[in-house]
């Protein structure tokens, strides 16, 4: 009997091999520390787990600093690297209820930007949509940038009922809410398809939804670029759209959508951003309209 | 209530007296005997505009109710005053901006879809946007620009229209869009009796071809001053012009008037009499007065152009445009009027660093000249302040620095024909037209922010009459080159002045110093 055979040593050196040899198999199996194949399929997007709401980012102190870091930093950085020109103002100067802000997405500078052509008062009310598999991820990062943009995170696998449901407590609660209905950044500066988040929160909580338009964001700083480079831009917002009661979840998130693609024409749109006479009396200041009551 | 203009008589009591110096101050002992004359304190301002707007639009002077003349499907069109004045801009909110907020509520409440804004600037500068913004506020400027909210371009063929000739063959143009209006409603804003009435159809939405007939030298000569319209050919003129202009398009008249506070709380000594100035003012004045001068040029300007008055509405008025404008003038004149008894050999004056055609840029020597010999000279009824054949001294540094974004024909007209030239009559013969054509300038009037390319001689005709009436006129603290090039002359100090102002007047000269801004009208009896 060789002295190597069914000694205790010999079978804690069979489980060892073992293991590495498993080890290394998965290894060669899946990559590790290689480049995908490119014949793989993309990686699909992730369920996070349970989210917490970020409450904190929505209480005092909190909004204070916010509000600091906001003028401070912010919004002068955004001013002086895109001079954002703003129209439709007015929709956004006097909300009287909540609203979803629905805008196309071609950069990360939008949200900036979005919030740059607000006015303080709608500012302080609102919170962004942020993807809950990219930006919370890790959760550092999401609380960062919770402090500073006041974001949630939002699922955009589209299967999250639990996520739209905290969206439309925001919503009922008062906030106004920032989303960007095509899910992720425009690969080419073109608008993509809508995904009808939008529309069934809109529907569930009878919120409006005002069309915004920015023009420019992607020459600004498009996907893969690091640092965003100057560049003028135009934000464009449309007057409120409220759901009809026939209209189904679809329905009225494709009518955003030809909205935000209209807004994104050259002349002014009087259909979307209405009238001068509509927005004139929308940008009526509140104290004379009670006033006038 | 106010207290009247005054007119002092230096003793030996008398504090030195403030001098405006461009960018900066002085302060200057006058000779004993020498009278200072002072502008009157600022009216009190109307307690509640926006109310006295609603009334003067419900019951205006000779014609219907604003409301009544607005109707679902008519094409209505709201020109408005420029930048131009007042001067320094007004605090916001403009009176401008509340009167036109008001004439919109009713166009919004009448359902009229088809309104246009124009800011009639004649052949002035195009504002910027935020400048714009200013007057207007932000909530017309939301709503209408840039569509609808727009700026009068005296040079766009397609959108000016020959209306035509006066009794006297003035030509006469108008803004397409103003002339194809059912109604035009004017919102002026009068700081001084120049401004407003026929004046500011006739030029604010006219072309070259249309202000050329009153904005020449022979018109000018003939107007004394310009600044009391009965006795002016340039008002006659226009009024010409207007009446044409009234009998092509319906036109209603929003006329305001504000007080001369025109200086904010911080530089609240410039606005008093220096014997009011009490230990803050003497302290604010003393460090103004270090700042400005160790501050680069560059600095002080922008401070100084950062400065809002805070002027108060004493009037606003609507109507037909005659009724108007005799209630506007009385209510101008009831701010700025200061009684002087008699003409005196040398008058004193401190060019500011602000005239009407450089806000928020430099005041290059030509619009100097425009300022003291036209502005200044011409704030008189009846007789000027200063004897035929008199000394005029004025102060300001007189720098050759031009803003080549807003005055770039300026330069032109500095370098080339004030170097051949300063006779008002001659440099009209030779170069009017070839600065009035110039595409260069035309382009950069039409699409840039520059004054149109015959601009800068407007702005030295305006002085024609004192250069006319003046026997000398001196320039203190300048830059010599620049003052001999202008045709003047110069001197370090204000002693130096008198004296050489003695060899054209004579000895024991009567000195009279009119400390302005804040502005205010001599009435020399």
């Amino acid at each position: 009997m060789s002295w190597y055979s069914e000694g205790p040593l010999t079978r804690i050196t069979s489980i060892l091999g073992g293991a590495l040899d498993d080890v290394s198999r998965v290894q060669r199996g899946w990559h590790w520390n290689t480049p995908r194949p490119h014949t793989w399929p993309e990686r699909g997007t992730v369920v996070p787990d349970p989210p917490t709401d970020l409450g904190w980012a929505r209480v005092e102190p909190v909004r204070s600093i916010r509000y600091l870091i906001q003028h401070g930093l912010l919004l002068p950085f955004t001013e002086a690297m895109a001079h954002p020109k703003v129209e439709g103002r007015e929709w956004v100067r006097e909300l009287d209820r909540p609203v979803i802000f629905a805008a196309n997405h071609s950069s990360h500078a939008d949200t900036s930007l979005i919030l740059h052509s607000l006015t303080d008062k709608a500012r302080d009310r609102t919170v962004v949509a942020a993807a809950a598999d990219y930006w919370f991820k890790h959760p550092l990062l999401g609380n960062i940038v919770s402090l500073f943009l006041n974001t949630f995170p939002f699922s955009r696998t589209g299967g999250a009922q639990a996520q739209l449901h905290s969206s439309s407590q925001l919503l009922k609660s008062g906030w106004n809410l920032v989303l960007f209905p095509e899910g992720s950044r425009s690969p080419d500066g073109r608008i993509q398809e809508f995904k009808p988040g939008v529309g069934w929160l809109a529907k569930e909580t009878g919120t409006p939804v005002v069309p915004m338009h920015i023009q420019g964001a992607f020459q600004v700083m498009p996907r893969h670029q690091k640092l965003p480079l100057p560049g003028p831009v135009r934000v464009r917002i449309g007057k409120p759209m409220t759901p009809e009661a026939k209209e189904g979840t679809r329905e009225f998130t494709a009518r955003v959508e030809r909205a935000v693609r209209t807004l994104s024409a050259e002349p002014r749109q009087p259909d979307i951003q209405g009238t001068w006479v509509e927005r004139w009396r929308a940008s009526k200041p509140r104290e004379l309209r009670y006033g006038d009551d | 209530m106010a207290r009247p203009g005054a007119v002092i008589e230096v003793d030996r009591n008398t504090p030195p007296v403030l001098f405006h110096f461009g960018e900066g101050i002085r302060l200057e002992k006058l000779p004993l005997g020498a009278r200072i004359v002072y502008p009157p304190d600022p009216l009190d301002p109307i307690a509640h505009p926006e109310r006295a707007i609603k009334r003067a639009l419900a019951k205006p002077m000779e014609d219907d109710p604003l409301k009544s003349l607005l109707r679902r499907g008519m094409k209505l069109t709201i020109a408005f005053d420029d930048l131009s004045l007042p001067l320094p801009p007004m605090a916001a909110p403009d009176v401008r901006q509340l009167v036109m907020e008001e004439v919109i509520d009713m166009a919004a409440e009448a359902g009229i879809e088809d309104l246009h804004i124009i800011a009639a600037l004649g052949l002035h500068r195009r504002m910027t946007e935020d400048e714009l913004r200013h007057i207007v506020g932000e909530r017309i400027f939301s709503t209408f620009h840039p569509d609808r909210l727009y700026q009068h371009d005296g040079e766009d063929p397609e959108n000016n229209v020959y209306i035509g000739k006066t009794a006297e063959g003035e030509d006469v143009t108008l803004s397409r869009r103003a002339a194809e209006s059912d109604l035009v409603v004017y919102v002026n804003l009068t700081l001084v009796p120049m401004d407003g009435g026929h004046k500011s159809m006739s030029t604010g939405l006219a072309s070259f071809r249309s202000i050329r007939a009153h904005h020449n030298a022979k018109t000018l000569l003939a107007s004394r001053s310009y600044m009391n319209p009965p006795d002016s050919a340039l008002h006659h003129s226009c009024i010409r012009q207007g009446q044409l202009i009234e009998d092509t398009v319906r036109v209603f008249h929003i006329e305001t008037t504000v007080n001369n506070h025109a200086f904010p709380a911080i530089a609240s000594f410039m606005q008093k009499r220096e014997t009011d100035w009490t230990a803050q003012d003497q302290a604010m004045f003393l460090a103004t007065k270090q700042m400005t001068d160790i501050a680069p040029v560059a600095f002080k300007r922008n401070v100084f152009h950062a400065m809002r008055a805070p002027y108060g509405l004493t009037s606003v008025q609507a109507g037909q445009v005659d009724a108007v404008h005799d209630q506007t003038l009385d209510a101008v004149r009831k701010q700025l009027t200061v009684r002087v008894e008699g003409q005196t050999d040398i008058v004193t004056l401190g060019v500011p660093y602000l005239g009407p055609y450089n806000v928020n840029s430099a005041m290059n020597p030509i619009l100097v000249v425009c300022m003291g010999l036209g502005y200044l000279f011409n704030f008189y009824r009846n007789k000027p302040v200063l004897r035929k054949g008199g000394v005029l001294i004025l102060t300001h540094p007189c720098r050759y620095e031009f803003d080549a974004v807003q005055h770039p024909s300026y330069i032109d007209y500095y370098d080339e024909v004030l170097a051949d030239t300063t006779d008002p009559i001659e440099i009209e013969k030779k170069y009017e037209m070839r600065f009035a054509e110039d595409p260069w300038f035309r382009q950069l009037y039409r699409k840039s922010h520059a004054y149109h390319g015959i601009h800068p001689h407007y702005a030295w005709i305006w002085a024609a009459h004192a250069m006319e009436h003046a026997g000398d006129v001196i320039f203190v603290g300048a830059d010599r080159d620049v003052v001999h090039r202008l045709g003047f002359k110069c001197a370090t100090t204000l002693e130096d002045a008198f004296e050489m102002a003695e060899q054209t007047v004579g000895r024991y000269p009567s000195v009279t110093h009119l400390r302005m801004p804040p502005i205010m009208l001599a009435d020399v009896e």
